[in-house]
């Protein structure tokens, strides 16, 4: 049997390969890697009809779901594609200005140091 | 059951999503746990393996392939209008541990989902926050026709620290999932170890 055949199942995975999308990029511009629970938004004036044609769709389908903050995790799991072409393609946006990363509203990643944080989850899950 | 997005709209970057870590091996039930007490159906975001992890990642027996996905399950339970709890699943294979320090970052906290039948399998969960020093729990799952164990029986076979909780659950239902999370937040608000990270956006890669 060829082997070439063994690319042709539903294992091979999608007929375009992923990172194509990327120009073959794995690493984000600037090296911005958001976390999954990043909260993403589009940002500065709405891109005009020129300047949007010059996005390739994936980038125009993520600032449509970026309108209102979204997480990086959302965002991917809506366009569907993998997280780590998500990246590639956000970090793309925000070095354009078209999308900013909201702050946290702990100062530190780690949630666990924010006690009243805590006690909110904590109501919010006693409450369900 | 509003989007948790349009609920964050109205009080923009008040948005706060958090983030629990569900954690186990194969077939633990993981996914059944998200389902049970998410508001949405599970959404799933998928990883795709590059060169990369291709190191650390076993590929022997893949044959020529050079990309693999991993896939994610994930669920959210909105809590007001801005408060948004994120349960996110790992994937069940070992070779995707990769993904932990990314599902694990920022987390509040994790739940390590257990089967007596299968008890070892949730050993590397187990070890992997102890060694990141993230608050976490045991629940283990009873399934029907698996052998009875008290949840002490499990602590003891798993030799935990005594501060970390070990409980019974039933991953299938809505009110015991709610438990676990409820005594993974209490055991995180009394002050289960935490972890030392960067202030930053910027997972550890």
């Amino acid at each position: 049997m060829p082997r070439y055949d063994r690319w042709i199942d539903g294992e091979a995975g999608p007929v375009v390969r992923p990172y194509a999308l990327t120009g073959g990029r794995t690493d984000p511009a600037g090296d911005t890697v958001l976390d999954l629970i990043a909260v993403i938004v589009t940002s500065g004036p709405a891109p005009g009809r020129a300047e949007l044609a010059k996005l390739s769709p994936e980038h125009r389908k993520l600032l449509r779901l970026c309108r209102e903050p979204a997480t990086v995790a959302d965002v991917a799991a809506d366009i569907a594609l993998p997280l780590g072409v998500v990246r590639v393609l956000l970090a793309d946006l925000i070095q354009q200005d078209k999308i900013t990363v909201l702050p946290r509203r702990t100062p530190r990643p780690q949630a666990s140091t924010d006690l009243d944080l805590l006690k909110e989850v904590l109501d919010g899950l006693r409450s369900l | 059951m509003g989007s948790a997005r349009s609920d964050g709209a109205a009080e923009d970057s008040q948005f706060t999503p958090v983030k629990i870590v569900i954690a186990g091996g194969f077939g633990v039930g993981k996914t059944t746990m998200v389902s049970a007490i998410s508001e949405i159906r599970p959404l799933r975001t998928e990883e795709s393996l590059t060169q990369v992890s291709v190191g650390v990642d076993d590929l022997t027996g893949v044959g020529g392939k050079t990309t693999t996905t991993v896939a994610m399950d994930f669920g959210r339970i909105s809590m007001g209008a801005r408060l948004v709890l994120y349960l996110f699943g790992t994937p069940g294979q070992d070779r995707f541990w990769f993904m932990w320090d990314d599902l694990s970052y920022g987390a509040l906290g994790a739940v390590v989902l257990a089967d007596t039948r299968r008890l070892g399998d949730c050993f590397p969960s187990v070890d992997y926050f102890e060694r990141r020093q993230l608050p976490f729990i045991v629940a283990v799952n009873v399934f029907d026709g698996a052998p009875h164990y008290e949840a002490e029986d499990v602590r003891i076979a798993l030799d935990l620290d005594p501060s970390v909780p070990a409980m019974l659950c039933d991953a299938r239902q809505r009110a015991s999932v709610k438990e676990i999370l409820i005594t993974l937040v209490q055991h995180v608000l009394a002050g289960g170890p935490i972890g030392d990270q960067p202030a930053s956006h910027v997972p550890p890669r």
